[in-house]
């Protein structure tokens, strides 16, 4: 087992060749850039909505991540793990005035539930039966919400009251955007963390082994069906928690939750970068918002640029950017050598 | 409750999903290609219905030719950009590059039909029935024959033709059926196309009963989504079975329970038969 997991480990291992410190290093300094970057391009209202926008839907895209890149499978689930967030944070913070740290442990707490519940339904299916079933469960989810009055019904739920995490010798708060981009940038770097440490963690691997290679996998002795809900059940605390900030910076969650909006930029934002690139989600979320934002052609017409862009990476660069990048650093350096 | 009346109820709703499934369930059985653009181009052939119909004042059965051409030439298109993918069957991308083009259709749709709700009048609806106190109209009518006449056909055309056994035989090996002269290519295009068209007959038979909206396509594949794994994937006759039976528990489910859960009820029992079905329905 050890042989095969530090074989697969190579390629993760090869791509952080500097000095553990310096790494570290730089690490900090880019997350510290990436604090001060809002402040610095104007430190408008819009400008962090902006980027805690951008945190929370890569985070959400994280999850999808680590579905897609390690596992090779397409959940359309996970929509469902996103609205358990942000419902988990509307209804006990306007019924029960429950603060920050018990809505996440609940909605961590629902989300493994809920995928546990998926994933063991769901075990003995691969490929596009497991999207169907997926994306079969999210629709219904959505109706259930939808029709459903204690969760708001189609009107949602309105007037989540600012985040509140008692810290004991203070509070966060989270009132706006800006009080909230700390928070935000702490859950990507977080899940960011979590998912480099994952890939070089024994599910992380045997995972990618189960994708690869199942045969070896088997002749390994892994149990397949347990590798790939242990991962699915791992990925869905992550969209959760990017739904449950959505619901704070939103102050409102409904069914619109479980919109295919969600899904295709989750799955594009990880396929414009390309597949198990740690930043990737991150990038691919920051291109297509960028977009959205700036060079906005509607809403209509922004859905044809993302479902255009998806299609066309696929078609064309099936890599993504990414190995579009490798393979164009390949071109410049075969002369040399 | 009237329980004839519900049964026939049934009857139409389930002949509507099966004839929904049916493009999808050969375009699966023969290219493994799971098309999640499905749902969208079941909206656009009724708006392209709708469009004709109101717009360019065509009859009905005119701006029904319309569509399903439209839907022909867009599976053309749909294809031809996909079919490297299609042709070395890598599926995972496939189904994505399949969701893309739905988000396109559907933002495409809504910047040229807008986004409110429109009717799709068909004068067969008008046309009501009422034989030994059971009620339907002659769109109902027109439903059920057409999709038992369409199951006959595409039945006689993948079995009984030497066309339908290219289909076969690529499905079976496309690397095989290559080295015998079959021409992949063509006919993942001519099955692609058959997919488009018979969506396009779906949706102009079965979107005249609820109203259309240009943002109901991902709901409306997840009928198609159930029949076609119910009746054991790319399974012609086993679609056509599944589809009724689903269609008559949801009128009794609709009549009995609540029919704002029917779906729900659906797929609860999509997910009985994934966990208690032994084999399960994994491939390969």
């Amino acid at each position: 087992m050890t042989e095969h997991s530090m074989a697969l480990d190579a390629p993760a291992a090869r791509r952080s060749p500097r000095h553990p410190a310096i790494r570290a290093l730089a690490v900090a300094a880019a997350v510290a850039l990436a604090y001060w970057l809002p402040s610095w391009l104007g430190g408008s209202p819009l400008t962090y909505g902006f980027f805690v926008t951008l945190a929370i839907f890569s985070v959400m895209a994280v999850g999808v991540d680590i579905v897609l890149s390690y596992l090779g499978e397409v959940s359309l689930g996970h929509t469902i793990f996103w609205a358990i967030g942000g419902y988990s944070a509307a209804i006990l913070s306007t019924s029960w005035d429950a603060n920050g740290w018990i809505t996440a442990a609940t909605a961590v707490g629902l989300a493994v539930l809920a995928a546990a519940f998926l994933g063991w339904a769901t075990l003995k299916t691969r490929e596009f039966v497991f999207s169907l079933a997926t994306y079969a469960a999210a629709v219904v989810a959505g109706e259930i919400a939808f029709n459903t009055d204690a969760l708001g019904g189609s009107d949602g739920i309105v007037g989540i009251p600012a985040l509140r995490l008692p810290l004991g010798f203070a509070e966060f708060s989270g009132r706006s955007n800006q009080e909230l981009w700390p928070l935000a940038l702490l859950l990507l770097v977080l899940s960011i963390y979590f998912v480099d440490r994952f890939r070089r963690s024994r599910l992380g691997t045997e995972a990618l082994m189960v994708q690869m290679n199942p045969p070896l996998a088997i002749a390994s002795g892994l149990d397949i069906r347990k590798v790939r809900f242990r991962v699915f059940v791992v990925s869905a605390p992550i969209t959760a928690l990017a739904g449950w900030l959505y619901g704070y910076q939103r102050a409102y969650v409904g069914p619109d939750m479980f919109d295919m909006y969600f899904l295709t930029l989750m799955l594009t934002a990880v396929i414009v970068v390309g597949r198990r690139v740690l930043l990737g989600p991150l990038i691919g979320v920051a291109l297509i918002l960028l977009q959205q934002n700036y060079f906005s052609i509607g809403g209509d017409g922004n859905k044809v640029v993302l479902g255009a862009v998806l299609a066309f990476v696929l078609i064309v660069w099936p890599q993504g950017l990414a190995g579009l990048a490798r393979r164009i650093w390949r071109a410049r350096a075969q002369p040399r050598s | 409750m009237n329980v004839a009346q519900q049964l026939v109820n049934g009857l139409v709703i389930g002949s509507g999903f099966a004839c929904v499934a049916l493009g999808w369930t050969i375009l699966l059985g023969a290219a493994r290609l799971v098309n999640f653009a499905h749902g969208q181009m079941y909206m656009l052939a009724a708006f392209i219905c709708w469009f004709a119909l109101t717009r360019w004042g065509l009859d009905f059965t005119a701006a029904a030719v319309v569509a399903v051409l439209a839907m022909g030439v867009l599976g053309i298109l749909m294809q031809s950009a996909m079919s490297q993918l299609v042709v070395s069957q890598n599926l995972t991308s496939l189904m994505i590059v399949t969701l893309g083009f739905g988000y396109m259709i559907q933002g495409a749709a809504g910047l040229g039909f807008g986004g409110s709700p429109h009717a799709l009048a068909s004068p067969a609806d008008k046309v009501q029935y009422q034989i030994g106190g059971i009620w339907f109209t002659g769109q109902d009518l027109i439903i059920v024959t057409v999709t038992l006449a369409l199951y006959a056909g595409v039945w006689l055309l993948l079995n009984r033709t030497r066309q339908g056994a290219m289909v076969r035989a690529i499905a079976e090996d496309p690397k095989l059926a290559q080295i015998f002269g079959i021409n992949t290519w063509l006919v993942y295009v001519a099955v692609f196309m058959l997919e488009a068209v018979l969506v396009a007959i779906a949706a102009v038979l079965v979107a005249p009963k609820t109203p259309i909206l240009t943002s109901m396509g991902f709901e409306e594949v997840i009928m198609t989504f159930v029949v076609v794994v119910l009746g054991g994937v790319g399974n012609v006759g086993g679609a056509l079975v599944a589809g009724l039976a689903l269609g008559i528990f949801t009128a009794f489910f609709g009549a009995l329970v609540s029919p704002a859960y029917t779906t729900a009820a659906s797929f609860a029992v999509l997910l009985a038969f994934l966990t208690l079905r032994p084999e399960g329905f994994s491939f390969r």
